[in-house]
């Protein structure tokens, strides 16, 4: 599915301006993505070249109040790799678009550097977890939540409070690499737990596989 | 009341009942004297408690009402011929005061009493001999004169006890309107006191602005404006009705840095909780410093976690800030290069 040379997206998004200012994005980053297809219905991610697309970059409000969450369960599903790109911040949504297996989710007040990053890793089946996110997971107060060690949690609030990973490696004394492995492992304890979704499955997968988690852990 | 008709029954027994016991025929004369010393024994009895303003025991009561009934009957028993219902029956008027005094709050019993001790005097009057019409008249008239006064006094004693009782109540409810009214300035002056405290900086800068102690033009002056104007804007929105007071304030100062031209981003994550306002104004008084400090960049943040409650700012600035003092939450203040980060840490656990 994945194109040897350059990744691919297909952007779902209402907003004519939006679509073309992520475009924009995605093609003018080094390297740049390119666009496979965009419009205002999700069936583009369906058909035509949208469909061989790397990465989906869903806009949870189509010309609704509703999220779509029905949609991006079936492009979940179907093992499609999905970024949520949504207008609102709101915990309970990011946390169920977790849930279902979305591989990220961005509020659209994170800009192009984020949305760059979130789709890379996508494209690769990992998960990026941006700074409000990290917010929505920090302050998640469900039942059912996965247990998080003392550095994890601060590895997640530092990073929503600065919004710099170099900020927060400096603050907790450890390394760039090191907030990124403590923010995979905690994604991958989010996967493991609920309901089953290809997304998650891989990252379980390649977690073992790197090492970050062990099979007892499971 | 019962002192008034205490007063009576001193004054009718002895200003109006003497003489008549001296002056008239009584056979045989220790009966009237005893039953004379009888009254007024009871009436010294009364006297014990009506100056004490306390009820009568019911004993007391009873014994004093066979007592005078005893008393009215030896007196009649021993008038001369003809003396009944007239001046020698000295008793026959008081007997009733001392009834009224007895039985005052006892009205079922005061009226039994009455009826028992005009019926022994009619009856007496009766068996004394035959009697023309002019005098059963003027017996009547005497009977029904002195019983009828005297039971006037009952209806007058229940509407004085109920227009004080009422009186009471109106005054009691004017006491508790004082008190109300003098807690509503004492609190209108606690918030004045409150309120001139929470200005902060302000008054002081408004009156070195006006002394022209200060300059405007001047980048500290300005500066000290900014965070007058932020902690003011915190002022406003603290008492405003809205369903996250917390970051209602917090929005409050980001408006006033935006205002300024300082770019912020604001990001708030976690279900509201409910904060006391004194930890909200703890809370926010780092956000009100650094971003009255701010240049041109700045992020806030409110989190809110199981078991914290986290305030944020990261901005760009050139001088020092000057960290909060508080009692309630955590401050935790770093430099990075020219960036200031501060944090303000309340523990929802705590409280």
């Amino acid at each position: 599915m994945a194109d040897d040379e350059q990744l691919s997206a297909v952007i779902v998004d209402d907003h004519p301006a939006v679509l073309a200012g992520v475009a924009h994005w995605l093609s003018s980053g080094t390297p740049p993505i390119r666009v496979a297809a965009s419009g205002h219905d999700v069936r583009v991610a369906w058909l035509g070249e949208g469909a061989q697309a790397d990465v989906v970059i869903l806009d949870l409000h189509l010309g609704g109040p509703t999220p779509v969450m029905g949609e991006l369960r079936r492009l979940v599903e179907a093992g499609r790799r999905v970024v949520v790109y949504s207008m609102r911040a709101d915990d309970a949504i990011a946390l169920q678009c977790l849930e279902l297996g979305a591989l990220s989710y961005l509020t659209k007040a994170e800009g192009t550097e984020h949305l760059l990053k979130a789709t890379r890793a996508a494209a690769a089946g990992q998960a990026y977890t941006a700074p409000s996110l990290a917010g929505a997971l920090a302050g998640d107060r469900s039942a059912h939540r996965p247990v998080l060690s003392a550095r994890e949690t601060e590895v997640l609030i530092q990073w929503f409070q600065s919004q710099s990973k170099e900020f927060v490696a400096q603050r907790l004394g450890i390394s760039s690499s090191t907030v990124n492995s403590h923010l995979e492992h905690i994604r991958v304890k989010y996967a493991m737990r609920g309901r089953a979704a290809p997304t998650k499955a891989m990252l379980v997968a390649r977690a073992i596989q790197d090492g970050l988690i062990q099979l007892d852990d499971l | 009341m019962r002192l008034a008709l205490l007063c009576i029954v001193g004054v009718v027994q002895f200003g109006l009942c003497v003489r008549p016991l001296i002056e008239f025929e009584y056979q045989p004369r220790w009966v009237a004297a005893a039953a004379f010393t009888a009254l007024a024994l009871v009436t010294a009895a009364c006297a014990v408690w009506v100056m004490r303003r306390k009820p009568m025991p019911a004993a007391v009561v009873v014994l004093g009402t066979a007592v005078t009934l005893a008393a009215s009957a030896g007196a009649t028993r021993v008038l001369p011929p003809g003396g009944h219902f007239g001046t020698p029956d000295w008793s026959i008027g008081l007997v009733g005061w001392h009834l009224l005094l007895l039985l005052l709050d006892r009205a079922p019993a005061l009226l039994a009493a009455m009826a028992a001790h005009l019926t022994a005097s009619v009856g007496q009057f009766m068996l004394s001999g035959v009697h023309d019409r002019a005098e059963i008249g003027a017996a009547g008239i005497v009977a029904f004169g002195t019983a009828g006064i005297q039971l006037a006094v009952v209806p007058i004693s229940r509407m004085l006890h109920h227009r004080t009782r009422q009186a009471m109540s109106v005054a009691a409810e004017q006491d508790r309107l004082i008190t109300r009214v003098m807690a509503a300035e004492q609190w209108e002056r606690e918030q004045r006191t409150v309120f001139a405290g929470q200005l902060g900086v302000t008054l002081p800068l408004l009156a070195d602005l006006a002394d022209g102690v200060l300059d405007p033009r001047d980048d500290d002056t300005r500066r000290r404006c900014s965070l007058a104007a932020t902690q003011l804007r915190r002022l406003f929105a603290e008492n405003d009705e809205v369903p996250d007071p917390l970051v209602h304030e917090v929005t409050a100062c980001v408006d006033e840095a935006e205002r300024r031209g300082v770019e912020v981003s604001l990001a708030v994550s976690g279900a509201a909780v409910a904060v006391p306002p004194d930890v909200r104004r703890e809370l926010t008084s780092p956000v009100v410093a650094t971003l009255a400090a701010a240049r041109s960049q700045a992020r806030v943040s409110v989190l809110r976690t199981h078991e914290d409650v986290r305030v944020a700012v990261m901005a760009d600035v050139d001088i020092d800030v000057v960290t909060p003092i508080s009692a309630q939450v955590v401050v935790d203040c770093d430099t990075y290069g020219e960036h200031v980060r501060m944090e303000a840490r309340w523990l929802t656990t705590n409280s």
